[in-house]
């Protein structure tokens, strides 16, 4: 062996170590595992379920053509406008309730910590407390809450008070807003904290000259805590309309998308359509709308956060 | 009135709040506590009284005696541990270079982690069953584990980053200067400092592997393999309406783990989760 051959060798593993050192230099090195696991299972499946949407495939035969069908088939399925409604129905509603119970309920909170009331951590801890509660065990202990059998809370108070007991899950008109109540319940924590943060970072001065001016508490409430609320609200409202478009495991065990479809949300209908009448092609379809919302929102929220990120 | 009336007034206006919001959340949970000990016959004793008058534990024992339940448990154990764990692995490097390096398309990354979140699993899981299918992965915990990481990565990154942020950078450069390596500092430097982070966003996540439903619901169908939040929902369909007392009691196991973790640590996941869900 030559010397220039050893000298090339030496500084060859240099150069190599050089490069070790420089490849951690790269971002992007960094983040490769990352890109590459959410590539194969986010990017590329939501790639092929725009595909499939455009095939006549089902979960039980591995052939399929392309066909544009699928998309007609699910525009004239006489079920959509149902499905539709009562997802509309079902996000607003929860949305709504989700906002104003979690504004009120953050308020009562700053109130207590700024006054130091006893007993505010424990009134957190609880609210908290529902929010952890996995979704299938949610959905079940508002079945039991729910029940028109006579274990059934909610009706046991009805017959105490003497009054006439409600239908809460049978009957089609009431289950969507008994749905909504148990998403409230779930949800209004995560509103809440948003919402706290948001109050705890309101200037007191503002608060202070308010008073001085004799401005009643409905209207400090109206022209300044609202007002600067106004960010946290908009973000508020997109991350908990996706949450509930989302939500899939509180409603299985509570009424299993029925009576009927009274309770079939979009996410239950895709299921459904997909893994129990084997339709992929129609789910898929499904399976876009529901993929189109989400990037809509996501939009939304991104307009919404603060330029740095 | 007088300042200091009015302020009494407010506080005791607070309180009537507390007091019903208490009613409003705690209530469905200590119905489901009360129905959990009572026996069969006080079940269906159409009582609104919190406390049943023959209390028992009997329905926990029935409920753990049922082969399956502590499978249930520990196969959710697995998933839940297994899942955030393997997120960590892809998101603590992640959230690094997100926090430390300045990069073109930084803030398009951020925002396609994002919407990665936003999308349900149940879009993803429509194809991935079919992949998952023909390479035998259904039915399994390594396929099942795989999604929980993919599912919990881009929340347990945007948290990390998060915290990233707050952590002074002046002792990793100043050991870099000293001749350690960038992955070197990473690992002796900035992951013990950033240890209270790391944990609550592991925590954060397997709480959130443990009630993940939707996963295992299309993916496992035997039940041996099941986690414990499919396994409760297969209780509520198998058990008839006279054994309602076994099924709370099952809820109510399904439940304390979560809730008692995240209680213990609450402060600090919640002081993560919302500088990732506000400051962006």
């Amino acid at each position: 062996m030559s010397q220039d051959a050893a000298v090339g060798a030496a500084s060859r593993t240099g150069s190599r170590h050089k490069k070790a050192w420089h490849l951690a230099e790269r971002p992007l090195v960094w983040l490769a595992p990352l890109t590459l696991l959410l590539f194969v299972t986010y990017v590329y499946p939501a790639i092929d379920v725009i595909r499939y949407s455009f095939t006549d495939a089902t979960l039980l035969n591995p052939e399929y053509a392309y066909t544009t069908d699928s998309f007609k088939a699910v525009i004239r399925s006489p079920d959509l406008p149902g499905i539709l409604w009562v997802t509309f129905a079902f996000v607003v509603a929860s949305v709504i309730l989700q906002l104003v119970l979690g504004l009120l309920v953050a308020m009562a909170l700053h109130r207590g910590v700024r006054r130091r009331l006893p007993g505010v951590s424990v009134v957190r801890i609880i609210i908290l407390s529902a929010w952890i509660v996995p979704g299938v065990a949610a959905g079940i202990v508002w079945q039991l809450m729910f029940n028109e059998a006579s274990y059934g809370f909610l009706n046991a108070v009805l017959r105490g008070a003497g009054l006439s007991p409600v239908a809460w899950l049978s009957d089609p008109n009431i289950a969507l807003w008994s749905a909504v109540i148990a998403n409230v319940w779930r949800g209004t924590a995560f509103s809440m904290l948003l919402l706290y943060a948001g109050l705890v970072v309101i200037p007191s001065s503002l608060y202070e000259a308010a008073s001085v001016d004799g401005a009643t508490a409905l209207k400090q409430f109206w022209y300044i805590t609202l007002p600067q609320l106004r960010p946290i609200l908009l973000i508020n409202t997109v991350l908990i309309s996706i949450f509930t478009l989302n939500t899939f495991d509180l409603i299985l065990p509570l009424t299993g998308g029925g009576p009927g479809r009274a309770t079939e949300v979009l996410a239950l209908y895709t299921y459904n359509t997909v893994f129990r009448n084997f339709d992929l092609s129609n789910g898929a379809v499904l399976a876009v709308v529901l993929l189109l919302i989400s990037i809509v929102f996501t939009l939304i929220y991104v307009r919404l956060l603060p330029r740095e990120l | 009135m007088t300042t200091i009336g009015r302020t009494r007034l407010a506080d005791i206006g607070t309180y009537v709040a507390f007091g019903v919001i208490c009613l409003f959340f705690a209530g469905p949970l200590l119905w489901l506590v009360s129905l959990s000990i009572r026996t069969s016959a006080e079940i269906y004793v159409s009582n609104i009284n919190l406390w049943p008058k023959n209390s028992t534990l009997e329905n926990y024992a029935s409920a753990l005696n049922n082969p399956l339940f502590p499978i249930y448990l520990w196969n959710g154990l697995k998933l839940a541990v297994g899942g955030a764990f393997g997120a960590m692995l892809f998101a603590a490097p992640a959230a690094y270079a997100l926090s430390r390096f300045r990069f073109r398309n930084q803030q398009l990354t951020m925002i396609g982690l994002l919407a990665v979140q936003m999308i349900s699993p149940l879009v993803i899981m429509v194809p991935l069953y079919r992949y998952m299918d023909r390479v035998g992965l259904t039915d399994s915990h390594v396929g099942a584990m795989m999604i929980y990481i993919a599912v919990a990565a881009p929340l347990f990154t945007w948290m990390l980053k998060g915290f990233l942020d707050g952590v002074p950078q002046s002792l990793e450069e100043a050991a870099m200067i000293d001749g350690c390596t960038r992955f070197g500092a990473f690992m002796r430097i900035v992951l013990p400092l950033s240890l209270p982070g790391l944990t609550s966003a592991f925590v954060l996540n397997a709480i959130l592997g443990w009630s993940q439903f939707i996963i295992p619901f299309i993916l496992i169908s035997k039940p041996g393999l099941l986690p414990i939040a499919v396994g409760i929902f297969n209780f509520q369909g198998t058990y008839s309406q006279t054994s309602t007392q076994i099924l709370a009691a099952a809820s109510v196991i399904s439940i304390v783990p979560a809730v008692v973790v995240f209680l213990v640590l609450q402060r600090f996941i919640v002081g993560a989760l919302m500088s990732g869900a506000v400051k962006g």
